[in-house]
């Protein structure tokens, strides 16, 4: 099944707050991170966001990529 | 931050100065505080059932890791109240806020990977998150750094030991021989 493209001001509606999902793009995949204790809220050790694209701030993060391969990728990220 | 007790002024301004974000790093020392204590908590179920004869034989490490993750959360509250924050009032709200998610028991405690994979996970995130702190930290706030250094030096063994027990290869640590928390020990005097 094609994945879902999401455009950058589309990412964003899946802040996690409020009762939205919590989705974030890394390397233009789009994982949804909803169910994670860690991103409740849509926050994530209080100096990271969803519905935006992580992927330059992943690099600094004490974790890599295989910490996303738990979740499932819901679609791709479009490039403006 | 609203409220800011004007006690440690001086403290939380030379670290605002250095460049951290103050709020910021408090929160983040109120959720790994959180974590310590909840993993705590948990570790004690945990403990309790660590039986029968591949139980016992965790049984003394995990006692290790559970008394040590509550040396922490002792050693992190002073730090968090320096800075003019504050542990939240209600211990539901904590819990919810922790920097790892709760180790709970798993569906059949007598499955000790099961049970080691649990305590091993705990001691992961823990790793990661004081590894971040330090990483924030390092060469503006010389205290937190210390102190996030202390923790995250046991932590590490703790991560080594359950690691072991999992086959995963040799750490070259040892059990605690005497006291424990030799690396925290210097904040709790």
């Amino acid at each position: 099944m094609e994945k879902r493209r999401f455009r950058k001001k589309e990412l964003e509606q899946y802040n996690g707050k409020d009762g939205a999902s919590a989705f974030i793009s890394y390397k233009g995949k789009i994982y949804d991170v909803s169910s994670s204790f860690l991103w409740q809220n849509g926050n994530h050790q209080v100096l990271h966001n969803a519905g935006v694209d992580l992927t330059h701030s992943l690099g600094q993060a004490p974790h890599g990529e295989e910490l996303l391969e738990r979740f499932p990728v819901v679609g791709t990220l479009q490039e403006n | 931050m609203k409220g800011v007790s004007k006690m440690a002024k001086v403290t939380r301004e030379m670290v605002e100065k250095s460049g951290v974000n103050v709020e910021q790093l408090v929160e983040l020392l109120v959720k790994n505080a959180a974590a310590e204590l909840t993993t705590y908590y948990y570790y004690t179920i945990l403990r309790v059932n660590l039986i029968g004869l591949e139980g016992e034989g965790i049984k003394e490490i995990a006692e290790t890791a559970r008394i040590e993750d509550r040396n922490h959360f002792e050693a992190i509250v002073p730090r968090i109240y320096e800075l003019g924050g504050k542990l939240p009032e209600n211990m539901k709200n904590f819990h919810d806020i922790s920097a790892c998610p709760p180790a709970s028991l798993p569906k059949d405690p007598t499955d000790i990977k099961a049970m080691l994979t649990v305590l091993v996970n705990a001691e992961r995130c823990a790793v990661r998150g004081y590894t971040h702190i330090c990483n924030l930290t390092a060469g503006k706030d010389h205290r937190t750094y210390d102190l996030a250094l202390s923790i995250l030096n046991e932590e590490i063994e703790h991560e080594s030991w359950f690691s072991e027990f999992l086959g995963e290869g040799p750490s070259g640590h040892f059990l605690r021989r005497g006291e424990t928390s030799p690396f925290v020990s210097k904040f709790l005097k």
